[in-house]
């Protein structure tokens, strides 16, 4: 466990992360003086916080995508998240009753809704590991597919959930004042962080977004890992795809279609390479929780959304500048120390 | 340097900011219209509606504000830091009912006032503000166009969204209208053009392709007949195809002297603007609205009111304007 987190010496390295923070404490600092403090109120921190992981968890797989390397990304993720909480939405009802049995409904509504997720992954992975198809072509297609799908099965009206208590709390409960889809993302920013730090997977697939050509020689199997990335990338999808339908109480095939250029936006500013080999989940939460505070700020002072996506690109180029990038001269001398960061299987 | 300039840049935001925070904490209660997207015409003149709200009742803070981008998640995201500000009262334009509902009801549950427009399918709301009876409306413009194609022909209809229900309203009420005059045949039933002129352009442009003896086009959003409008000119049909539907003057105008549009239909969204603040104020004040009111607004100076889906009511307007080449100039917006 003490070789998990990174001892705060080390933290201090990574300038990313520590500009990450910077403008995250800025954010906050000003807000606070602006709202006279309401920002800090539990109802903005709850709100802020479940408003979060929705499209936090497509960064996260855009994340995974991009640190495959060979022009990684996953397009599909609202059109699968959307299609996944609808699939659910349409088929649980049927065989199981809500009122009758809560638990269960929610059970079998959340393993359906990461069934699909984690066979729309796979129906990526397969495509790009055995068609060798470029994967934002074969996402692009994909997304289609899955938003063509939720469009014919629902006739491109808003699928309704009926209210099942357990699968509301999903979406709308908390636990000890923290909403619970907040400590789902939470959860899943564990799974994946643990999967690039500590089991072989991850440091095979840094090794393969690094140096594709380096990783076949090495006998790294390309095709399991592009198809174990995608499928991780689809779970992602699927978990927010089940915050969704359950936050909204609805699932609905263009739901969230501005989402995917954010999660990219979250991802490069938190550092991810898109070339390939190199992307932090920390670096991807505080990246996120950036553009959250700031659209909340801009919220609670009525300013215009046209504003917040102007500074949103601003601060995008501001963190290129300043918190720098391996591509850069000079952050290339460091560069080895990320290629190391994750400890070697033991 | 860097940092001394990135400070200094840094600095001059947060006084720009302090400046705006201190214009925006006038007065205590505070009405915010949440509109489906924002910087499209319809909108645009709906908040000055909601400016001439303002105006008029100072001690009100009203505001509107919106997406930037046309997503339900977005809007979504907006209501759910209103309801922590706790601001008095909300107006909400639905970009997708059903999605608001647990927002709504959580605003409801925290002592917020709830109206809402274009939603009557709304369960968490006080009020629900329609500008009429969607399915009349609908069935109106239709008759327009049948009378135009003299009661026969292909004809296609496009909306905005599937997912709109009012558009989608309107689309049924025509084609009902429609099952009068046998020898309608109607070819496209409700194609989507995602609230997006580019799209209504490229829908409408495939529809002439593959019925080149198309004789009408009912639009639903009023983009559709942007869109339509400039396909017909392209396709250089002016005046030789019906063209009816919901529309704005100042952006169909143009379509409308060509005769690429024969002629629009439309509410107009500064009255509902005020309309929907004005009975934001009402239900602030324990009041609330009754059949047969007169709300002082044209158009609402007689309402229904109805019982709605959940707990609130539904006031519908009486009365729609239908313009043509002739008149259109007298509504500038």
């Amino acid at each position: 466990m003490m070789k998990f987190l990174p001892i705060p010496a080390s933290w201090f390295k990574d300038r990313q992360l520590n500009f990450l923070l910077g403008v995250n404490l800025l954010i906050t600092l000003i807000a606070l003086v602006l709202s006279h403090g309401e920002f800090a109120g539990i109802d903005n921190l709850q709100s802020m916080a479940s408003q979060l992981p929705e499209v936090a968890l497509l960064a996260l797989g855009i994340m995974l995508s991009m640190i495959s390397g060979n022009g990684g990304i996953d397009l599909s993720g609202v059109g699968l998240a959307n299609l996944a909480g609808m699939t659910a939405a349409l088929t649980v009802p049927h065989y199981i009753s809500g009122d009758d049995s809560p638990v269960l409904f929610t059970v079998a509504f959340v393993l359906l809704t990461l069934a699909i997720g984690l066979l729309g992954g796979l129906l990526n992975g397969l495509i790009i590991a055995y068609l060798r198809l470029t994967p934002i072509l074969c996402t692009l297609g994909t997304q289609l597919v899955f938003t063509g799908l939720a469009v014919a099965l629902s006739n491109g009206a808003s699928v309704h959930v009926d209210y099942v208590d357990p699968l509301s709390e999903i979406g709308n409960g908390t636990l000890f004042q923290v909403p619970i889809s907040f400590l789902i993302f939470v959860a899943a920013l564990l799974l994946v962080g643990w999967i690039l730090r500590q089991r072989p997977f991850g440091l095979k697939l840094y090794l393969m977004g690094t140096n594709p050509k380096a990783a076949v020689y090495a006998g790294i199997p390309q095709a399991r890992m592009l198809i174990g990335t995608y499928m991780l990338c689809g779970l992602m999808a699927a978990l927010s795809g089940l915050i969704v339908t359950s936050h909204t109480s609805s699932a609905k095939w263009d739901y969230g279609n501005s989402y995917l250029l954010i999660a990219i936006l979250i991802a490069v500013m938190g550092g991810v390479n898109p070339a390939g080999g190199y992307g932090r989940v920390l670096c991807v939460l505080f990246s996120a929780t950036v553009l959250q505070l700031l659209s909340s700020l801009f919220n609670l002072l009525g300013i215009s959304q046209f504003f917040g996506d102007c500074a949103w690109g601003f601060l995008l180029l501001v963190t290129l500048a300043f918190a720098g990038n391996v591509r850069l001269p000079w952050r290339s001398r460091t560069k080895p120390a990320h290629v190391a960061a994750p400890p070697p299987p033991s | 340097m860097k940092l001394t300039r990135f400070a200094t840049a840094l600095a001059g935001v947060s006084l720009a900011l302090g400046a705006i925070s201190l214009a925006q904490a006038a007065g205590d209660v505070t009405i915010v219209t949440v509109v489906k997207v924002t910087g499209i015409n319809w909108f645009n003149r709906m908040e000055e509606g909601v400016k001439e709200f303002a105006k008029e009742n100072p001690g009100i803070n009203a505001y509107q504000t919106g997406p930037g981008q046309a997503d339900a998640a977005q809007q979504l995201k907006i209501i759910e830091d209103l309801i922590s500000k706790k601001v008095t009262a909300l107006a909400v334009v639905p970009f997708d009912p059903p999605t608001l509902e647990p927002a709504l009801k959580k605003a409801m549950d925290r002592g917020i006032k709830v109206v809402t427009h274009e939603a009557d399918n709304e369960k968490n709301t006080d009020v629900d503000i329609e500008a009429f009876d969607n399915t009349a409306y609908g069935a109106s413009l239709n008759e327009h166009l049948s009378a135009c194609m003299h009661q026969e022909g292909k004809w296609a209809v496009l909306v905005g969204s599937l997912g709109s229900r009012s558009q989608v309203q309107w689309a049924d009420g025509g084609i009902g209208n429609a099952k009068k005059y046998p020898k309608m045949d109607l070819v496209e039933p409700k194609l989507e053009t995602n609230n997006d002129g580019e799209r209504a352009y490229e829908v409408a442009k495939e529809v002439l392709r593959k019925h080149p003896d198309l004789k009408g086009f009912q639009g639903s959003s009023s983009l559709d007949i942007i869109g339509i409008g400039r396909a017909v000119e392209e396709a250089g049909l002016q005046g030789k195809l019906c063209v009816f539907g919901t529309g704005l003057a100042g952006e169909a105008g143009k379509f409308l002297e060509s005769g690429a549009v024969t002629g629009i239909a439309f509410w107009d969204p500064k009255i509902a603007g005020l309309a929907m603040n004005n009975i934001a104020k009402m239900l602030i004040q324990g009041k609330t609205v009754t059949n047969g009111m007169d709300l002082g607004l044209p158009g609402y100076n007689k309402v229904t009111v109805s019982k709605g889906p959940g707990k609130g009511i539904i006031v519908r307007g009486a009365g729609w304007i239908d313009v043509d080449k002739s008149n259109y100039k007298q509504y500038a917006f």
